[in-house]
C-alpha cells in the first residue's frame, strides 16, 4: 500500500475526470457556482469512501457472477442515505444539485473504482483510494466552478461566500459571493451548458498537455542518466 | 572521362507544377476588398462608429492570431491576412452600436477557442467569425439584439432602438411603410453592420466571383433554396413573391451565403457537396426563421452545416482520375460478386 | 440449481441489509425533510404576501389546469396561489400574491429554464428584475402588457416570457375570485 502514489494517481495522474474520462455528466451540469461543485465534490467523496470500504469487505465473500448487482445496490443504499441527509439538512445544495444526487448511482467513478480497485484490494488502500480519487473529482469540479463562474458571471464562490456582512462562508446557499467585475460583462454562455463543454474540453486538453511534456521530460531524463552509466 | 557524353538534366519539381499568383494573402484580401462597400454602406448610416468597430475587431484578431502562435512557438501566420479577415467579418456582424470590448471578446473565441486550439487557418471545423457571433449572441443577448436607428430613418421612429424588418415579419405585426424593396436593397434599414445593403453585398459578390475567389454553387444554391422555400410557403399578409424578396433582403442571408458559408475550411470541395452544402444551410434557415426562437437563423444554419461538411465531403467522394463511369460500376458490380460469393 | 438458489439468497440478503439501512435512514430524516418543505413553500409565500401562516384551500382544479394550489392566509390578508405554465423555453413556476380586493400584491418566481440575460430577468435578483416584477403590484385581472393597452412593460427582448407571466397573473387573480 503506496499512499503517496495513490495520491498523486487520484489528483493528477490517474485523475477521474481529467485522465480516466469518468463522471462527466453531473461535471458539466452542476458547476456554475463554487456552492454546487464543493457540495457535489463533497458528495461524491463521501459515496465513494463508503462504497469503496464496503466493496472491499465484502470482496471475498461475494459470488463473482452477480457482483455488479451487489455493487449497485450498495451504491444505491449510501446515494440514497446522502439524498436524504442532505434533504434534511442542507436544502438548498439538495434543490442546486436537483436530480444530479440521485444520479451519483450511475456515475461511473464509483461503480467504477468498485469493479477496477476494491475488488482486488484491501479496505485500508481502498478507503484512501476513495478519499483521493474523491479529492480529484472535487478539485475538478471546483477548477471548472470558478473558471465557469468567473467568465460568465464575473462572480467568485458564489452561494459558498458571503462579504456584505464581513467574510463569512454561507451554508445554505445565500452567499452572493465576490463580484469581480459587474456581471454584464460576463459571458453568459458559459454557464449555459455550452460552458461546461468547452471547459471541460479545455480541462483535459491542458490535463494532457501537462501530462505528454512531463513524460518526456522523464525520459529525456532517463536517456541522460543511461548515457551516463554507459 | 575522355568522352563527354551530353546528357539531358531534367528538372523534377514536387507538385503543384502549375504555378499562378494566387495565394492565401491575395485570396483574403479580395474578400475583404469585397466586404468594403457593406462597410461603406454602414459608414453612410451610422456614422464612423462602425468604422472603429471594425478597426478593433480586426485589430485584436490579429493580436490573438500573433500571441497564440508566439506563445505556442509555432511560425507566425497573420501575414496571410485570415486573421485581419476574421476580425473584419465578426465585427461585420455586430449591431452597430455594440459596445467595443465585444469584438475583443468575440475574437477571442473566434481565433484561440474556434481556430488555433485546432491547428490553425484551414483545420477549423467552423467558420471562425460565425462561431465568435454565436458565442456573443449567447453570452450578451440583450446587446446584441439592440439596433440603432439608421440616418435614414431618424426621425421617423421614436427612440434610439429599433425592431429589424425580420422581427415585424415573424412577430406577428405588419411590416411598417419604411420597410420596403427599395430601403432593404440600399440598406436604409436597421440591422447588423454589415447586412444593411443587399446591393452593396452583391457588388462584393460579383468581385469575388470575377476574381474566381468563389465559386456561385453555395451561394446560389443557399439563396435559391430560401427563395423556393418561402415562394411556397407564403405567409398570409404579403403576396408570396413579395414574401420571398423581402426574405431574400432582410436579415444577413445574402452576406451569409456570399461571405460565411464560402469559407474554404468549413464548406465541402466537391462540387455537387457545394450544392448539398448551400441547399442545406438554405433550409436551416427557413426552418430556423419559421419555427425558431429567433427571427434569423443564418447564423445557426451556417455552423450547422459546417459540421456536416465532412459528411457531405465523403458522400460525394471525388473519382480518381481516368476513371469512367463504367470502371466505376465494373468494381461495384465485382464486389457484389466477392460478397454473395462470400456468404 | 443449488448455484443459482445461492445467488439468489446472497443478493437477496444484500437489498435486505440496505433497506434496512435505508428504512432507519429515512425514519430519522422523514420529520426534518417535511419541515424543511414546509419552509421553503412558507417562504417563497411571505415574499409575495407576508402572513403568519397559510392554509390550502379547494378550488376548481379542471376549470384552472395551470393552478396547482391556493393558499389562504391565516391573518386574512388574502391568497397565495402557486402556478405552473410555459414560459418561451419551458415550464415556469410562479408564486402569486393576491389581497382580498383582488389585486396582485407581489409575483416570486420559484423555478424557470427561460433564456439567461433576456427571459431570465423576470427571475433575477438583480436590478432590471426586481423593478419588473414591482410593475405587477397593485394590478388586478385585467392586466396587460402595455404593447395591448396595459400597464406592464415588456423586458427588453423577451416578449413571451413577460406575456406569458402576465397571462398566468391575471389566471391567478381570477382563480381567487372564482372562490368568491
Amino acid at each position: 500500500m503506496n499512499i503517496k502514489k495513490q495520491f498523486k494517481e487520484g489528483l493528477i495522474t490517474n485523475n477521474p475526470v481529467l485522465v480516466q474520462l469518468i463522471g462527466m455528466c453531473a461535471t458539466m451540469a452542476i458547476t456554475t457556482t463554487l456552492f454546487n461543485g464543493v457540495g457535489m465534490g463533497l458528495s461524491v467523496l463521501i459515496i465513494l469512501t463508503c462504497c469503496n470500504v464496503v466493496v472491499a469487505a465484502i470482496r471475498k465473500i461475494i459470488p463473482n457472477e452477480i457482483r455488479l448487482a451487489i455493487f449497485v445496490v450498495i451504491i444505491a443504499g449510501f446515494v440514497t442515505i446522502v439524498d436524504l441527509l442532505l434533504q434534511a439538512y442542507i436544502p438548498a445544495l439538495s434543490d442546486a444539485l436537483g436530480v444530479f444526487i440521485p444520479l451519483i448511482v450511475v456515475n461511473c467513478i464509483i461503480i467504477g473504482r468498485a469493479e477496477a480497485f476494491c475488488q482486488k484490494n484491501t479496505v485500508g488502500a481502498s478507503f484512501f483510494d476513495g478519499i483521493f480519487q474523491g479529492l480529484g473529482y472535487t478539485l475538478v469540479l471546483i477548477v471548472m466552478c470558478v473558471f465557469r463562474e468567473l467568465v460568465g458571471s464575473g462572480r467568485f464562490g458564489g452561494g459558498l461566500i458571503d462579504i456584505s456582512n464581513g467574510f463569512r462562508i454561507t451554508m445554505d446557499g445565500t452567499g452572493a459571493g465576490i463580484q469581480i467585475f459587474p456581471s454584464d460583462f460576463g459571458a453568459t454562455i458559459m454557464t449555459l451548458p455550452f460552458g461546461g463543454f468547452i471547459t471541460l474540453g479545455l480541462l483535459i486538453a491542458l490535463m494532457q498537455y501537462a501530462l505528454k511534456k512531463a513524460a518526456k521530460k522523464k525520459e529525456a531524463q532517463e536517456m541522460a542518466e543511461k548515457e551516463d552509466e554507459d | 572521362m575522355s568522352e563527354n557524353k551530353e546528357r539531358i538534366v531534367l528538372d523534377v519539381a514536387y507538385q503543384p507544377q502549375v504555378r499562378t499568383n494566387t495565394d492565401t494573402k491575395r485570396i483574403m484580401l479580395n474578400v475583404i476588398l469585397a466586404l468594403l462597400p457593406a462597410l461603406a454602406v454602414a459608414v453612410w448610416q451610422f456614422g464612423v462608429y462602425p468604422l472603429a468597430l471594425a478597426v478593433v475587431s480586426m485589430a485584436s484578431a490579429v493580436f490573438f492570431e500573433w500571441g497564440y502562435r508566439k506563445l505556442m512557438k509555432k511560425s507566425c501566420s497573420i501575414g496571410d491576412l485570415s486573421a485581419a479577415l476574421t476580425g473584419l467579418l465578426l465585427a461585420l456582424v455586430l449591431p452597430p452600436s455594440a459596445p467595443l470590448w465585444l469584438p475583443v471578446i468575440g475574437s477571442f473565441f473566434a481565433i484561440v477557442v474556434v481556430k488555433q486550439l485546432y491547428g490553425g487557418i484551414g483545420k477549423n471545423f467552423l467558420n471562425p467569425a460565425l462561431a465568435g457571433r454565436a458565442f456573443l449572441l449567447a453570452s450578451y443577448a440583450a446587446i446584441m439584439g439592440q439596433y440603432a436607428v439608421p440616418n435614414a430613418l431618424v426621425g421617423s421612429v421614436d427612440g434610439v432602438t429599433m425592431a429589424t424588418p425580420l422581427s415585424y415579419m415573424y412577430g406577428g405585426t405588419a411590416l411598417p411603410e419604411y420597410f420596403n424593396f427599395k430601403s432593404m436593397f440600399l440598406g436604409t434599414i436597421p440591422g447588423c453592420i454589415g447586412e444593411l445593403s443587399t446591393l452593396a453585398l452583391l457588388i462584393g459578390g460579383a468581385y469575388l466571383l470575377i476574381t474566381k475567389v468563389i465559386s456561385w454553387r453555395i451561394p446560389g444554391a443557399f439563396m435559391g433554396t430560401v427563395a423556393l422555400l418561402c415562394l411556397i410557403f407564403g405567409k398570409e399578409g404579403y403576396g408570396n413573391v413579395d414574401w420571398m424578396l423581402y426574405n431574400l433582403m432582410a436579415g444577413g442571408l445574402v452576406m451569409g451565403s456570399i461571405f460565411m458559408a464560402t469559407d474554404y475550411a468549413t464548406s465541402p470541395v466537391t462540387l455537387n457537396g457545394q450544392l448539398l452544402y448551400g441547399a442545406g444551410c438554405g433550409a436551416l434557415t427557413v426552418l430556423i426563421r419559421y419555427f425558431g426562437g429567433f427571427p434569423e437563423g443564418v447564423t445557426y444554419a451556417i455552423l450547422i452545416m459546417n459540421l456536416c461538411t465532412w459528411a457531405i465531403d465523403k458522400g460525394f467522394h471525388r473519382h480518381q482520375f481516368g476513371v469512367t463511369k463504367e470502371d466505376i460500376a465494373a468494381e461495384k458490380a465485382a464486389k457484389k460478386a466477392a460478397k454473395e460469393a462470400a456468404k | 440449481m443449488n448455484k443459482i438458489l445461492k445467488l439468489t439468497i446472497v443478493l437477496f440478503l444484500v437489498c435486505a441489509v440496505v433497506a434496512g439501512v435505508l428504512g432507519v435512514v429515512n425514519e430519522l430524516t422523514y420529520e426534518t425533510i417535511e419541515e424543511q418543505n414546509r419552509i421553503k413553500t412558507e417562504r417563497a409565500y411571505a415574499a409575495v404576501l407576508p402572513s403568519d401562516g397559510y392554509e390550502e384551500v379547494a378550488f376548481d382544479e379542471e376549470a384552472n389546469p395551470t393552478i396547482d394550489a391556493i393558499s389562504k392566509c391565516t391573518n386574512g390578508a388574502g391568497y397565495v396561489v402557486m402556478t405552473t405554465f410555459s414560459g418561451s423555453q419551458g415550464k415556469i413556476t410562479l408564486a402569486v400574491g393576491v389581497d382580498n380586493d383582488y389585486k396582485c400584491t407581489g409575483i416570486s418566481v420559484i423555478s424557470h429554464s427561460e433564456t439567461s440575460g433576456l427571459g431570465a430577468n423576470a427571475a433575477s435578483t438583480s436590478e432590471v428584475g426586481v423593478n419588473w416584477r414591482a410593475q405587477f403590484v397593485g394590478e388586478d385581472k385585467n392586466i396587460a402588457l402595455s404593447k395591448t393597452g396595459g400597464n406592464i412593460d415588456a423586458l427588453s427582448g423577451a416578449t413571451i416570457t413577460s406575456r406569458s407571466i402576465t397571462g398566468a397573473v391575471a389566471t391567478a387573480i381570477m382563480a381567487v375570485e372564482s372562490l368568491g
